[in-house]
Parts: structure tokens; sequence; C-alpha cells
């Protein structure tokens, strides 16, 4: 793995994502209006509504977010890639910018979730250690579920129904880490889960780098 | 006709035949279903009502009872009489003193005779006492050595709740254990397919693959029907029963991503992939989250797992063969799938 590369692939990610800001802000603005909706509709939203309205609208946008990132590019595209870059690097670029695109989705969420209904969390360091784990969990299973459709004819539905059921463990977890940040449950063995949502990334994490160099192939 | 790579075929259905008679017409043990009265006041005279499963009371001619308050306390019953195979009415004289100092004690019945041997009903009844003191129990007696009998013909334990329905351990839980080795196998297969890159084992990982999704549904549905005997609902919030629906939808993910493309070769190589990293995210949905919490199965939150009373030696005589039996015919009912796969793939080949 080459970090320069790595680097390079990210900021050219970057650049082009800002470059079509249309895409960006559609994908914002789709969060804002789904919790304007939900503010609307539930009027008076308590801690446990909270927790799993906020995952809930995470996945859904995150979802949309994520297909773009390998479907936007052209087979030519990729040919190009393949000559330039090695494949580790490449994942690791995607996932790094996943990752980040995930996390700014997450904090302008949380961002309008608190404007327009409040901010339960009661315990913030555990709530923002498993956020950020979990979302990159949810990032890894994305990315690599985004390489198996983008190289199966550049099919969107097929994404989500991949996607979902894989990236269900690490959203369980998430919403038993939130229910105790938010003093829903009180469990003392919270750590152990956190531990678990770290285990389960590095698992994942591992495959997909081990995968991803014979699907590239293709 | 080569008999000699056959012998797994015919082994399969047999053992399984022989856990199906074995597991399904070897009779329980001897158990209490109802007691009553289920409460009583230190002092009195007590007459109870028993309704016993698989008992010999009318046909065994020593007949014995004692409510056991703990291991060195002991009331012998004052008489016995039996209206029948199954029902009797038991005479106790409760002491006025307890053994120990709690004023509500729970006592375990036990019965026993030289056919069925002994057998007890826990918290039979709850005794009430005016008075305890540990130093003068006298009316309390403890049990002579050698004086119980043991049942010694082969029968399944006998355990409150689930009652004939204990015998679903021979499909419901082998069924997980037939359907995990299968995924391993087919996990096998598809990490070969990405390493040599031979289509053959393509054809097998998925083979397999499937027969294990078949297996799994199978458990489900096992499992969800034994549940309405004993939980009493078809459905749960118990943490294994929402990870292995979890665990089913990825599979069925599995299946759809597998049917959604007709090119074989990029077919082969996005479906193996997705197996092996849907297998790496099971492991922590099956065996890791449900021993963290608390659950109603055996194995997770304190409950112990395959061994104590729930799964003792004349169990294991047919638990174990089971999964033999079911991992043998599900590589059999594959072994199919893998045969016409592979004439399908040779007809393509010679059309080209």
């Amino acid at each position: 793995m080459n970090i320069i590369k790595v680097k390079d692939i990210l900021l050219k990610e970057l650049s082009i994502e800002f470059r079509q800001k249309f895409a960006l802000g559609g994908i914002f603005l789709f969060a804002a209006t789904v919790v304007f909706i939900i503010y609307k509709s539930f009027n008076n939203i308590n801690a446990r509504e909270w927790t799993i309205l906020l995952w809930i609208i995470m996945l859904f946008a995150g979802l949309n977010a994520v297909v773009k990132s390998f479907l936007q590019e052209k087979k030519e595209t990729y040919l190009y890639y393949y000559t330039l870059f090695d494949p580790v690097d490449l994942i690791v670029a995607k996932l790094l910018y996943n990752f980040i695109f995930l996390l700014c989705l997450f904090v302008i969420i949380l961002l309008f979730m608190t404007v327009f209904s409040g901010f339960p969390v009661k315990l913030p360091i555990l709530f923002f250690s498993g956020s950020v784990l979990g979302i990159l969990g949810i990032a890894i299973v994305f990315t690599f579920v985004s390489v198996i459709s983008a190289t199966d004819n550049t099919n969107a539905t097929l994404m989500s129904i991949l996607a979902l059921p894989l990236v269900l463990p690490i959203v369980m977890l998430l919403l038993k880490i939130s229910a105790v940040s938010v003093r829903l449950l009180s469990d003392t063995a919270v750590n152990e889960d956190v531990m678990l949502l770290a285990g389960v990334n590095s698992i994942l994490l591992g495959a997909m780098l081990l995968l991803f160099p014979s699907l590239w192939r293709s | 006709m080569n008999i000699r790579g056959l012998w797994w075929k015919i082994l399969g259905p047999i053992i399984f035949l022989y856990v199906l008679i074995g597991g399904m017409t070897i009779p329980l043990k001897s158990g209490i279903t109802y007691t009553s009265p289920s409460t009583a006041k230190g002092g009195a005279s007590i007459s109870m009502q028993v309704t016993g499963y698989n008992t010999h009371f009318k046909s065994a001619s020593q007949n014995k009872a004692w409510l056991k308050a703990d291991s060195t306390h002991y009331i012998q019953a004052k008489s016995l009489v039996f209206n029948d195979e199954m029902n009797a009415t038991i005479q106790f004289d409760i002491p006025s003193i307890m053994p120990s100092t709690d004023t509500v004690q729970p006592l375990t019945l036990i019965i026993d005779n030289e056919i069925d041997g002994a057998f007890v009903q826990p918290n039979a009844i709850f005794v009430t006492f005016k008075d305890s003191n540990s130093v003068n129990n006298a009316q309390w007696q403890s049990l002579e050595d050698g004086l119980l009998h043991r049942n010694t013909s082969m029968t399944f334990p006998y355990r409150n709740i689930l009652n004939e329905t204990i015998r679903n351990t021979f499909f419901h839980v082998a069924l997980w254990f037939a359907m995990f080795i299968l995924l391993i196998i087919g996990l096998y297969h598809a990490i070969q397919y990405l390493r040599t890159g031979k289509y053959d084992h393509d054809i097998q990982s998925a083979a397999i693959n499937k027969v294990a999704i078949m297996y799994g549904v199978f458990g489900l549905i096992t499992g969800s029907v034994w549940a309405k005997f004993t939980w009493d609902t078809f459905w749960t919030t118990d943490v294994k029963l929402n990870m292995t629906a979890v665990a089913m939808l990825i599979y069925l993910a599995y299946l759809v991503l597998r049917g959604s493309s007709t090119d074989t070769d990029r077919r082969a190589k996005l479906s193996s992939s997705y197996s092996i990293f849907a297998f790496l995210a099971l492991i922590p949905l099956v065996f890791v989250i449900p021993r963290l919490t608390d659950s109603l199965h055996p194995g997770n939150g304190g409950n112990p797992a395959l061994g104590g009373e729930d799964l003792d030696n004349t169990l294991r005589m047919f638990f174990y063969p089971s999964i033999i039996a079911l991992v043998l015919m599900g590589m059999w009912m594959s072994q199919l799938k893998i045969r016409f796969e592979r004439l399908q793939e040779r007809i393509f080949q010679n059309q080209k």
C-alpha cells in the first residue's frame, strides 16, 4: 500500500465531488428533507425514536451517497485506473472517501435532528465513539457492495438488496450503543459492544482488502 | 456402477432413518406434570393430588414418596393411594418446625418406584411456617443411601415445559449444525474458486450454499414450531432468533445476487466474494453477540449449553448421528445439483 497514491486518489475523488456540487447538495437536501418530514409527522420525538430515526435516515441517505462512488465512473476510466494503481490503494482511497463522506452526512443529519427535535444523548463520548466506529463499518460494507454491484452492469437496485442485510449486524450493535448512550438501557457491558463493533470492522476490512484484487480484475 | 463411491449416499438416509425411528419411539423418563395444592401451612396434614407422566404407579409395588427441604431433611409420605397409572393421592404430615430460618420454604416432591426409578418435581409445594428452628427438627428425617431406584431402560430425559418436544433436538439443533458444516464446505469452495479460477469450484460452492440455506429455513421452521409449544409464541424477541433472521436475509441476498447476472464468470467471481464476506459477517452474529446477551436458548445468558440434563447420553446417541446424516444427505442433494450444472456447462462449451 502506498500512502501517497492513496492520498492522491482521495484528493481526486474529493475534487470531483466538489466539482459536481449538485449531487453533493442533493444528498444533503435529501437528508434535511427527511428529517423535516419526520419532525412534522412525529411532532414530539422521544429518545427512543430519536436514535432509531437517526440511524435509519443515516442508512438510507448513506446508501444513496455511496451508490454513486463506484457507479459514477465509466468503464474506460476503470481500465485507466487499472493501469495506474494498485487495487489495494484504490479500495483504501475509496473507503476513506466514503467514510469521510458518511461522517459529514452524519454530522449534518445530527445537526438537523438537534435543531428540530433536540439532542437526548447523555453519554456523548460513548455515543460519538460508537457512531464513528459504526459509520466506518457501514462505509466498509457499502464500499464492498458498491464494488460488487458496479462490476455487475451498474445495477443500483442490487446494491440496496445486498447492502442492507449485510449492514444489519453493524446497525444492531449501533442501535444498542446509541440506546445506552441516551440512557434508554443501562448496560455495564456496553464497552464489549464497542469492542465487538471494532472487531467486526476489522474482520470486514480484512476480507475486503483480500477480496477486492480478485474482483477488480474483471 | 461404482458402489464404493456410493456408500455415503446410502449411509446418510440409513442413519437418518435410525434417528427418526429411535428418536420418535423411545419413551421419556417418568415425570410429574401436576401437583395440588401448591401451598400449605406448617403442622398441617395434607393430601396431595399428583398427576404423573409415563409413570407406572399401579403396576409398581414399591412406590414411595418424599417431600424434600434440603439434602438432609425429608418427610416421608404417610400413605399413597393410586387411582390409576398416572394419578395418585399422597398424604403428608408436614412438621410445624422447619430446618432452615426462612419462614416460607419450597419443598421438592420425590416419587420412587422400581419400574420408573426416582423422579422429582422441584418446588412442588410452598410451606409457610410460623416457627423456625434449626436445632429442634426431629420430625424431619434424612434419606438412607441406596433407597432410590434407578431406571435402567433407555429413555430420554423428562424436562419440565419441554416434555415430548425434547425430541426436536435431533432435528432443530442438528439442522443448524449441519447448515454450518455445509456453509463451511461452501466457503472452502468459494475460496478455492478465487484462488484457482476453476469454474467447477463455483458450481460446488453455490450448490452447497443453496442446500445450507434450505437447512436454515427448515431450522427456522422447526424452531418456530418448537417455540410455539414451549414459549407459546412462534417468534420471540430472543437475540438468537433475530440474528438468524439477519443471517438468512444475508444469504437470501446471495441467491438474489446469483440470479441477477447471466455472465457465468462474473457471477462466479461476485458470488464467491460475497459468500466469503457474508460468512465473515455471520460469525459475530451467530457466535459472539448471542453469547453476550441474555437468551432463552441453552448456552446463552447463563443457560447451560450442550450438557447437563438437557443433552444426556441417550440424546447424544441420536443427536450426533443426526448431524452426520443431515450433512451426508445435504452433500447428496448438492451433488445432484452440481452434476446437473456440470452437464449444462459441458453443453454450453460444446455449443461454442
